[in-house]
């Protein structure tokens, strides 16, 4: 019996994507997805990274993506961040298609990749004004934009005159953080914002984030593989397991419909079902 | 365009900063050049005045004759030698047999052998002397050259004396040299144009020479740096979020090329006035001013081809650099180039590129270092159109790669770059 009950969550999700798919073209164009893939692959040589994946990113809305190590998470983020070129399926990025309006899309979005590290030559400061001096038009505009980074950041000025290379690693992901939410680009990609940080650390950038989120209403995508801070953060969340999505929702459903106490036990259980 | 040029501001800015705040890098890669190399001309002179050759002279005929009223003796001759070599810092021991000095170490050794004088004062035989090198020694061939030296004199003074009792002999009235040395050589000088030049102006055509050879040294630091530019960002994890920005990768890379060609112009002319130095001070000691010899246009159109090779190189490494598979594969590439650059610029010490054979003159033609070094050897000829125009060629072939590079340009290849 325990066995199948995984088995029966699954199909209702299946149901669920069937549904997706089936919902009406009028129905459809009212809804406006800030990134949408279909059935979207990728190889790299003999290795299959993405067998398919599907997914729709609502505007406005705070998006997780979980898995374990290698189920596809970066590969999927960079493709959306248009350094990577898919092999099959069709990818839209805020009404482009990708790849071939990567130029456009790049405009619009804004990207910390995992392990994202400073310039440790610069000072924090320096670090913030190089990428809004990318972002901005002007002079005076990128000042104002390195200044909302260091807002964003929350560090001291004396902090940001320091070298990157005397950083904590906590205080380095606050600058990066803080450069990327600064373009208030209309997608923000964070690929695991918080991973390797200590406690208090992850928990001041969970703040950022959510703040920032909260205030400035901007798509944000978040890769993760601790569940509890998608849980924190996220609006809507879909599980990546070996290249493909086995679900999506918030994570309140996530962990009602499959009789979890928590997102990493319903996790568990559909990963559960899918390895067999 | 527009967008290209302003975004080259930022990335300019960012590398120039990072790259001067390596003070300790920079410092060696100026600074170093300019000891080392004037140290190694003077170390290396300064050692030879405490490198005492030995000279070995071995007297086995010590016999002497009268020819035409002139004594003509093995002990004349080998006192000149003798003389001649201390002058020079030899060490010289005489003696008059193999075994006296049997053991002995010699870097040179000498031997007058039984019946040398009545050779030499024969009208019919050729008198013989044995010279013996020491493999290996330095000092070897300075000796051979002053014992030759003093031998080809004294040959001549036997000679004069000969022709002098022959004439006697005959009666005739004769003109020593007019017998001995019948040809006087005249040698001039004369520009490409076919204009007299002086001593004065070949010299700086040599002096060209060398300073398109210092070009060697300036490939190595300006390809090191570009490859820190863009696998070192790689390595360390900041190349991934700016590849990801509205940032043109022209701009990007341009931004890299040429924050990257202004420190390696500061590291090659360093190197570039390393190597005169090299040959300047160690001349000096010797009584010449190289350095007169160095006039503004040679100075100028020297720092002209460190640049446009630094250019050149950086132009040449970055496609196979973008191309490349791994951060291995990227250094044996640039190795491979800074060989290529170091072979052309070795060769022009002593070839003529413009004059070699179309065959292979004209593939040389492909590398923007041809042209460089032509252009050098122009300005000195006094070809400045011609020298411009070699210039024109360079920067269009590296212009050419560097728009090769962005076209080439994947963020795919570059993220999952092996390192």
């Amino acid at each position: 019996m325990e066995i199948f009950i995984p088995k029966l969550v699954v199909a209702q999700y299946y149901l669920r994507v069937i549904n997706l798919f089936l919902t009406p073209a009028c129905e459809e164009q009212r809804v406006k997805y800030t990134v949408e893939l279909r059935n979207v692959k990728k190889r790299f040589g003999k290795v299959t990274a993405l067998k398919g994946v599907t997914l729709k990113v609502l505007e406005g809305e705070v998006f997780g993506l979980i898995g374990p190590n290698g189920a596809g998470k970066t590969t999927t983020l960079r493709i959306i961040a248009t350094l990577v070129r898919h092999d099959e399926g069709y990818v839209n990025v805020l009404g482009y298609e990708l790849p071939k309006n990567r130029k456009e899309v790049r405009k619009l979005i804004s990207y910390l990749p995992e392990d994202a590290s400073l310039y440790h030559r610069l000072t924090g400061w320096e670090n913030l004004l190089y990428f809004a001096m990318i972002y901005a038009e002007s002079k005076e505009n990128a000042h104002r934009l390195a200044e909302e980074g260091a807002r964003i950041a929350g560090l001291s000025s004396n902090v940001l005159r320091r070298r990157a290379g005397e950083y904590s690693k906590g205080m380095a992901r606050r600058i990066a953080v803080a450069r990327t939410l600064m373009a208030r680009s209309k997608l923000v990609i964070l690929d695991e914002p918080t991973s390797g940080l200590d406690v208090f650390s992850a928990v001041r950038i969970r703040e950022m984030i959510r703040d920032f989120a909260k205030n400035m209403k901007t798509t944000i995508i978040i890769s993760s593989h601790n569940m509890l801070e998608v849980q924190y953060l996220c609006d809507r969340v879909a599980l990546i397991h070996e290249g493909r999505i086995i679900a999506t929702d918030s994570p309140s459903n996530l962990v009602k419909y499959t009789n979890a106490t928590n997102l990493e036990e319903a996790f568990i259980k559909l990963v559960g079902d899918y390895s067999e | 365009m527009v967008t290209i040029v302003s975004k080259l501001y930022p990335v300019m800015w960012k590398e120039l900063k990072s790259m001067i705040r390596d003070l300790r890098t920079l410092l060696v890669i100026a600074v170093l050049p300019l000891l080392i190399m004037p140290l190694m001309g003077l170390s290396s002179l300064y050692l030879q005045q405490y490198q005492q050759g030995v000279v070995v002279i071995i007297d086995e005929d010590r016999s002497w004759a009268l020819l035409g009223g002139h004594n003509v003796s093995s002990h004349d001759l080998i006192s000149k030698v003798v003389t001649a070599l201390k002058a020079n810092n030899f060490v010289v021991r005489v003696a008059t047999n193999v075994q006296e000095l049997k053991g002995v170490y010699f870097d040179l050794k000498v031997v007058v052998p039984k019946g040398f004088v009545v050779n030499l004062t024969s009208l019919t035989r050729l008198a013989y002397v044995k010279i013996i090198r020491t493999v290996g020694s330095v000092k070897a061939y300075d000796a051979d050259r002053i014992v030759q030296n003093e031998l080809s004199s004294y040959s001549k003074y036997v000679s004069q004396i000969k022709t002098l009792y022959l004439a006697g002999k005959s009666g005739l009235k004769v003109d020593v040299e007019s017998v001995l040395s019948p040809i006087k050589v005249v040698v001039g000088i004369v520009g490409p144009g076919g204009v007299a030049a002086s001593p004065a102006e070949e010299f700086r055509t040599y002096l060209a020479r060398i300073v398109a050879f210092s070009l060697i040294f300036v490939t190595t630091p300006s390809i090191a740096y570009i490859t820190d530019s863009i696998i070192g960002e790689k390595e360390r994890k900041t190349f991934e979020a700016v590849l990801a920005t509205p940032l043109p990768r022209q701009a990007l890379l341009l931004g890299k090329v040429l924050s990257t060609s202004l420190v390696g112009l500061m590291a090659g002319v360093s190197d570039a006035v390393g190597l005169i130095l090299f040959f300047v001070l160690p001349s000096l000691a010797y009584g010449v001013n190289v350095l007169a010899y160095l006039t503004a246009d040679l100075v100028a159109i020297h720092i002209v081809g460190v640049y446009v090779s630094i250019l050149a190189s950086l132009a040449l490494v970055l496609p196979a650099m973008i191309r490349a598979g791994s951060y291995r594969s990227s250094q044996a590439v640039s190795l491979a180039i800074i060989s290529i650059a170091s072979i052309i610029f070795f060769i022009c010490l002593y070839v003529d590129i413009p004059n070699l054979q179309p065959s292979i003159k004209y593939p040389l033609y492909v590398l923007p270092y041809t042209h460089v070094v032509i252009m050098i050897r122009d300005i000195v000829l006094g070809a400045p159109i011609r020298a411009l125009m070699h210039l024109g060629i360079a920067l269009a072939e590296s212009v050419a790669l560097l728009a090769l590079s962005v076209k080439m340009f994947s963020d795919e290849r570059i993220i999952y770059l092996k390192t």
